[in-house]
């Protein structure tokens, strides 16, 4: 682990007492400063709380919300909910799945995309509808995805959200 | 206080020591009471839900940890029971993606057990959905293999590991239909005692020679 990343690391520790039924808390922040768990912050967090690595690990995989790889710079979420899987979700996936040559679930090797799926974004009006990082897109059509993903536009798009 | 306790169960008047459970009971006078998670070396978990019986008026609950009661009438088997525990037993053979013919476990096998008391057929088994790819064996341990496919998720071998060596090398991940046992990081931590595949109630550990 880089000195750097320790040392965030650490910080967040140290508003915890060292409680095991602190780690869901501590899990939920190491994931929101380094956007996974990482191995070697695992190992700390389970020495921190004096519980097996194995604990943690089977925590983290319980909860969808945890990730043990690290996030594509853009995380693409596609929403497979009722009004979207009805206006034709499962293609724009698929389309989407052509266009960055990365399966559901996957990162692209270059770390600039990560494709997920979720059962709802919350605005179905606007079905069907994906996220790239913080960004909204709805009324998505095959057109549009091409639009998103080729690549001249995808250089303007990865400033969107985090930075 | 007395140490002795009786109570009727099928009908037949038993006579246990006080504290004894009732599926301990049960099994010590030979009458078969379903069960997968429950282990004789370890504290009752009532994990499986297959134990269960009904008592008194009707009142179904898990006998791997009811202690017997003076006087406590128990019914193993009832429509009501067998409503309960067939479909679970069902699902796990559907979801128990392996044959016997080949299976080292076969003949000492709880699962195989389970499905000829409750006289399972296992082509009727096929009617649900089963699972379609075959999960690859983990060879991750030095000493044993583990079998996802066969495993019943009963937690034995985690409650074994934990109560011999304090802190369990083996860990339940994943959630729901991809829910498997798993070793983690520190992998030295097993002592390669063995003891959980001794204790799996199926064939889901198997030995390697090394
Ligand atoms: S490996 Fe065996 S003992 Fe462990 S949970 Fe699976 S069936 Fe139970
Ligand atoms: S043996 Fe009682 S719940 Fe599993």
């Amino acid at each position: 682990m880089e000195e750097l990343e320790e040392q965030l690391l650490r910080e967040v520790l140290s508003f915890y007492r060292g409680k095991k039924n602190e780690l869901i808390p501590i899990l939920l922040e190491v994931q929101g400063n380094f956007s996974y768990l990482p191995e070697d912050a695992i190992q700390l967090i389970a020495s921190f709380l004096n519980i097996a690595e194995g604990e943690i690990y089977s925590v983290a995989s319980f909860y969808a919300q945890f990730r043990l790889l690290p996030l594509g710079r853009q995380c693409v979420t596609v929403c497979r909910g009722t009004a979207c899987h009805i206006r034709g979700s499962h293609q724009i996936l698929q389309e989407i799945e052509k266009a960055v040559g990365v399966k559901e679930g996957e990162t692209s090797s270059d770390m600039e995309y990560t494709l997920e799926t979720v059962a709802c974004i919350g605005c179905c009006a606007l079905a069907p509808c994906l996220r790239i990082n913080n960004n909204v897109h709805g009324e998505m059509t095959l057109e549009k995805v091409r639009g998103l993903f080729n690549p001249e536009s995808s250089s303007g798009l990865s400033l969107d959200g985090r930075g | 206080m007395m140490d002795k306790v009786s109570f009727t169960i099928d009908g037949l008047e038993v006579v246990v020591d006080n504290g004894t459970s009732v599926l301990e009971a049960a099994l010590r006078n030979n009458i078969y009471i379903p069960h997968l998670c429950y282990h004789p070396d370890l504290e009752a978990r009532g994990a499986c839900r297959l134990c269960i019986v009904e008592i008194g008026g009707g009142e179904l609950v898990t006998s791997c940890r009811m202690p017997v009661e003076s006087g406590m009438v128990v019914k193993t088997k009832s429509p009501k029971i067998e409503k309960i525990i067939r479909p679970v037993v069902e699902l796990l053979i559907a979801d128990h993606h392996a044959s016997c013919a080949s299976c080292p476990s076969s003949s000492h096998c709880e699962l195989q057990k389970l499905m000829a008391h409750l006289r399972i057929d296992r082509r009727r088994v096929r009617r649900l959905r089963l699972p379609k790819v075959k999960a690859p064996l983990d060879t991750t341990n030095p000493c044993f293999d583990y079998d996802p496919n066969k495993c019943v998720l009963c937690g034995i071998c985690l409650q074994t590991c934990e109560s011999i060596h304090r802190v369990s090398a083996l860990y339940y991940v994943g959630r729901g239909y991809t829910t498997r046992i798993a070793f983690y990081g520190d992998k030295s931590r097993c002592e390669s005692c063995r003891e959980c595949v001794t204790r799996c109630p199926v064939g889901a550990l198997i030995s390697r020679k090394t």
